[in-house]
């Protein structure tokens, strides 16, 4: 049990100093409530219209690829600094790593993960066809301000 | 100047072949991610076809190492990480059929949905791969990987469904509980590891065989085990750790619920097995009152709080706690000979009841995908009145996989069920195997409740609207639904290959 006492003691420590934080700030401290002071997330500036509801989220898909090379570097560096001793074993399994998450990140590309801006979906125009027929022209849509083209007789109108 | 270390490392021996089920599922998954991104969508049904093809390679690869097993005997893969048995090839098909039949049901649902995409199948291919893993792991820190890789895909898979809050809700809460439960198994993990001094099964199960019981740390590792028992119980959804499991099944999308309830319990049986009967019988008094008490809380919840669900799919996940009640009762009667040479009827039947319980589930859950039209949420009993005059195949089809589920004679589920009773009567367990007859008495009610709902309620407004458009659906779900029927009544009708290729069960490596 005496391997154990250090750890106990600086759990007592910190629970210690944790309550006599709390304590020596709830005596100690001069109280002027303000507007600014109870606001949430309170920076000393009044907040002046509501934060957005909504916002866009592929902040989270960076986030996600940084990750990703955050883990494959942690794994990289060990195995570049232990690579003479680890031999061919090494090598296979760092490179089958390698591949695995080289495949993960063309997944996230070609899903879109670094596309910014506002999204182009590409759309079936076949349902459109009568729209988009060949018939369809200017001269055929568009009606002509002026007398050119104009059928006889609908100058009257 | 860094004086240069001495090269004292040699890499494991690494035997691509016999690794070769795992490797095609993987390679499957991550083949089919990035074709699947690259290209424009595939014809119907492609993405599908894929995932059978590779499930029915890793299956076949895993029958050919059945037969080298057979010949040269149990052995373990990667420097003792992973064991190579007969058990392990098992729950590898097993895991498979899984796979196929929800990827064909996946492809019919998701049709009905328009959402069609490679996601859904890399991920079935990803927790199959985790799930193998785990049913073959010889290493507690291996097992644990393998548990992790099933769950994090089980959890992206339960919230897939993107328009259904009911789905995001299944998902979240499967990841909170069940990110709790990894906790306590790798905490359980830690502790054996500090009593024995090693993770490695082979390892613990020496160091138990050679240490003088006084010297052991007894309350670790009893600590250690209990922990672990708790982390297996949830993925098992074993109660009392069964209460996600209804909402989990309820919310996620229907062939989802079919693959967890499949593949999951394979898996983590596949692990539980493991860990008790192969890396603990020493300590068999210990854990096998355990296991007693919940395969007896198991099967009464499952049957008698199934009796009051209006929702199919709630019904569908309490019955199958009380299925997890009668596999572990084949667990407890294997616990009685657990570490002897030949472990007894109890493992072989645990691998019967599993493989036939798979593939009836699974159809229920195919017939609850397609009777709740695109919306995925007319899964409530009410919608099923008349359900037999309005797709009178599928009735069919569904009454098979209730009364198979009941235990009624020729089909599998008579068979599993009368393998596990078996087993525990021939170990003296009496006393359960008794309990487990009577619930399955209660739970008969229910499913017969579903089937007279189908074929003689009268149908009222709602389900008459239901008729209407939406129910269609592709030749995939007939596929997947047709096989799932033909086995369970081929297998209720000539069990005899079956049961003697689970006879070989019973040695494990070491």
């Amino acid at each position: 049990m005496g391997q154990y006492l250090p750890i106990i003691v600086l759990a007592v420590l910190a629970a210690l100093f944790g309550v006599m934080t709390l304590a020596a700030s709830h005596l100690l401290a001069p109280r002027r409530p303000s507007d600014a002071k109870e606001a949430p997330y309170e920076c000393g500036i009044v907040p002046s219209r509501e934060p957005p509801e909504r916002f866009p989220v592929n902040f989270y898909i960076v986030a996600m690829l940084f990750i990703m090379f955050d883990i494959e570097i942690i794994f990289l560096y060990p195995y570049a600094i232990g690579r003479e001793n680890l031999g061919v074993y090494g090598f296979v399994a760092i490179m089958i790593f390698s591949v695995l998450f080289f495949l993960t990140f063309v997944y996230e590309v070609a899903r879109g993960g670094l596309d910014w801006g506002p999204v182009h979906r590409s759309r079936d125009l076949s349902a459109d066809a009568d729209i988009v027929s060949p018939e369809r022209t200017s001269a055929s849509t568009v009606r002509h301000v002026g007398l050119d083209g104009r059928p006889a007789g609908e100058e009257a109108a | 100047m860094i004086a240069q270390p001495v090269s004292t490392f040699t890499g494991p021996e690494i035997d691509w072949y016999a690794l070769s089920p795992l490797l095609v599922l993987v390679a499957a998954a991550v083949a089919l991610l990035v074709a699947g991104a690259l290209t424009p969508p595939w014809p119907k049904g492609g993405y599908a076809i894929v995932t059978v093809g590779a499930a029915t390679a890793s299956a076949v690869l895993a029958i050919i190492q059945w037969q080298n097993i057979s010949d040269d005997g149990p052995s373990t893969l990667v420097a003792g990480a992973v064991s190579f048995d007969l058990s392990a090839m098992f729950f590898t098909i097993t895991i498979c059929v899984a796979v196929a039949l929800v990827a064909l049901l996946t492809d019919d649902f998701l049709r009905r949905q328009a959402l069609d995409g490679p996601e859904f199948y890399a991920l079935y291919l990803v927790a199959a791969a985790g799930g193998i893993v785990m049913a073959s792991a010889n290493d507690l820190i291996v097992l644990f990987l393998g548990v992790e890789t099933l769950s994090l895909a089980l959890y992206v898979l339960a919230a897939a469904d993107r328009r259904r809050s009911k789905s995001q809700e299944s998902g979240l809460k499967y990841f909170v509980l069940g990110s709790f439960s990894s906790a306590f198994l790798l905490y359980g993990i830690a502790l054996v590891y500090g009593a024995t001094g090693s993770t490695n099964i082979t390892r613990v199960v020496v160091y138990l065989q050679e240490s003088v019981p006084l010297e052991r740390f007894d309350a670790l590792l009893l600590t250690g085990v209990a922990l672990m028992m708790v982390g297996l119980a949830f993925k098992i959804a074993a109660a009392p750790f069964h209460v996600w499991t209804p909402d989990v099944y309820e919310g996620a999308p229907s062939p989802v619920s079919a693959f967890m309830a499949s593949a999951g319990k394979v898996a983590a049986f596949g692990a539980l097995v493991r860990v008790l009967i192969v890396a603990l019988p020493f300590y068999r008094e210990d854990w096998q009152p355990v296991v007693w008490v919940l395969a007896l809380v198991s099967l009464v919840v499952g049957s008698v709080l199934a009796v009051v669900q209006t929702n199919v799919k709630r019904l569908l996940a309490y019955s199958s706690i009380n299925h997890v009640g009668f596999v572990l009762v084949g667990i407890e009667s294997a616990a009685h000979r657990a570490g002897a040479v030949d472990s007894g009827p109890g493992v072989p039947s645990v691998g019967v009841y599993l493989l036939a319980y798979t593939v009836m589930v699974i159809g229920s859950f195919g017939v609850v995908a397609i009777a709740s039209r695109s919306g995925d949420d007319a899964t409530s009993l009410d919608s099923f009145r008349g359900f037999a005059t309005r797709r009178p195949v599928l009735a069919v089809a569904f009454t098979v996989f209730l009364l198979a589920q009941a235990g009624v004679p020729f089909t599998s589920g008579f068979i599993a069920k009368f393998g596990v009773v078996q087993a525990a009567v021939e170990e003296r367990s009496y006393a359960i195997a008794l309990i487990a007859m009577l619930t399955s008495v209660v739970a008969a009610f229910l499913y017969l409740r579903i089937i007279v709902t189908m074929w003689m309620s009268e149908p009222d407004d709602a389900s008459v609207e239901l008729a209407g458009a939406g129910t269609s659906n592709s030749w995939t779900g007939t596929l997947s639904i047709g096989l799932a029927a033909g086995f369970t009544v081929a297998v209720g009708i000539v069990p005899g290959w079956l049961l003697d290729a689970a006879d070989d069960l019973t040695q494990f490596a070491r």
